[in-house]
């Protein structure tokens, strides 16, 4: 088929046949090239490439998986730690306890011993007023008896017996207590 | 200037003459430019990749959730060939743009293309039914149906490679007459230089030869998934 533009003149030739010719030479060596391009294609690039995918691709689990075994023993490390923690809180408790039990019952003991303590003291002083009271009770009874014969001795110019010297001091209390 | 179909010279290879198509240099050419590409790109891989590497992680993961998804687990062998065939497709109908003869614009090379698939289809089918079972698959679901079934068999390579082959192929032509058509229209115009070749045909490139390279190359790397993945679907899935 010849193109002719307006003008008449002839400028192309479009050769139909040429166009659809098939070739079998062609058709070996296109497929002769495909096959070298598909191995090109396959061994340079799919197989090198797919292979550092699958690298990295087993690398990234690996990371991870070392990761979630690290996150893990984190976590049972806080457990325990945490076990430890209310433990130790637990026993402390307990210790402070024991001890203010301790130290109640001792301050309880040292108070009732005080408590005897100063009884027993009260009760000493106590004891020790009365005897004091009797002893200086029969001192002034003595020096009363003795004033009491002297004053009499002077009173009568003789000396008194025991008979009557015990006459005379009864009597003598007995008109000292009627004054009184 | 003509607008014709791939020229071919012969070679004598061990005293045997040898046709080679100038499709098949244009090959060569693309292959080494790949080869070179993939080189570049996967040069001293590591770990934590480059700006490079990444590139290439990025074809390769690319066109494995492709096939993954299109042909399901079992077919992921199937992934390099069908990055060859896209990246073969692709820069094939791409060296348009720096002059070269597209290769698929060449008929041979799109019919090499869909006959492999076409003879894949056929073995995962063979693989998967055994030939009994394959023979019998024509007569299903009714006897009178196996013309129409063997039909179809040839139907589909056939439209796989002319769709390829035809939009590549009637893009260059319509480029072609464009391009005549505004070079006719300078000269009607009495301009000395064709202006009117400035421009339009830039437009025209554009949606030829790289949104055509790209949407034909997808086209036909997806329909030999789904015609393979189907053939040798997996039981479980």
């Amino acid at each position: 088929m010849n193109l002719i533009d307006l003008s008449g003149n002839f400028i192309s030739t479009v050769k139909i046949l040429d166009f659809l010719s098939i070739d079998a030479s062609s058709i070996i060596f296109t497929l002769i090239n495909t096959l070298i391009l598909f191995l090109v294609i396959k061994y340079l690039l799919f197989e090198r490439v797919n292979k550092v995918l699958e690298e990295r691709s087993n690398d990234i689990s690996t990371t991870y998986s070392k990761a979630d075994e690290a996150m893990n023993n984190a976590k049972k490390l806080e457990a325990d730690y945490n076990l430890l923690l209310s433990n130790a809180k637990e026993e402390s408790a307990e210790i402070i306890k024991n001890a203010t039990k301790k130290a109640q019952i001792h301050s309880d003991e040292i108070i009732a011993q005080a408590k005897t303590e100063a009884n027993n003291i009260v009760l000493r002083a106590n004891e020790e007023i009365e005897r004091e009271r009797k002893r200086t009770k029969s001192e002034i009874k003595d020096e009363i008896s003795e004033i009491a014969i002297i004053v009499a001795e002077k009173v009568i110019g003789k000396e008194l017996s025991k008979t009557d010297h015990e006459l005379l001091i009864d009597k003598f209390i007995e008109n000292v207590g009627e004054l009184k | 200037m003509n607008v014709q179909g791939p020229h071919y010279f012969t070679v004598d290879i061990l005293g045997l003459e040898v046709k080679i198509s100038e499709t098949i240099v244009v090959g060569w050419i693309i292959i080494a430019f790949i080869t070179a590409l993939i080189l570049f790109l996967t040069h001293n891989m590591q770990k934590i990749p480059s700006k490079r590497q990444s590139i290439a992680e990025l074809i390769v993961t690319t066109v494995n959730k492709l096939v993954l998804d299109t042909m399901g687990k079992r077919n992921m062998a199937f992934a390099p060939y069908m990055a060859t065939l896209f990246m073969f497709s692709l820069f094939g109908s791409l060296v348009g743009l720096v002059g070269l003869r597209p290769m698929t614009a060449d008929y041979n090379t799109t019919l090499t293309w869909a006959l492999l698939t076409f003879f894949m289809v056929q073995a995962c089918n063979i693989k998967a039914n055994g030939i009994g079972g394959y023979l019998k698959g024509f007569t299903e679901p009714v006897v009178f149906m196996t013309p129409l079934n063997i039909v179809s068999l040839f139907v589909s390579p056939i439209s796989l490679s002319f769709r390829h082959f035809g939009n590549i192929a009637g893009g260059m032509v319509i480029t072609m007459l464009v391009y005549f058509a505004l070079t006719g229209l300078s000269t009607a115009l009495g301009l000395s230089v064709p202006l009117a070749t400035i421009g339009i045909p830039a437009v025209l490139s554009v949606y030829f030869d790289l949104f055509s390279a790209v949407m034909q190359a997808f086209i036909f790397v997806m329909l030999s998934m789904v015609y393979i993945g189907s053939a040798n679907e997996s039981e479980e899935e």
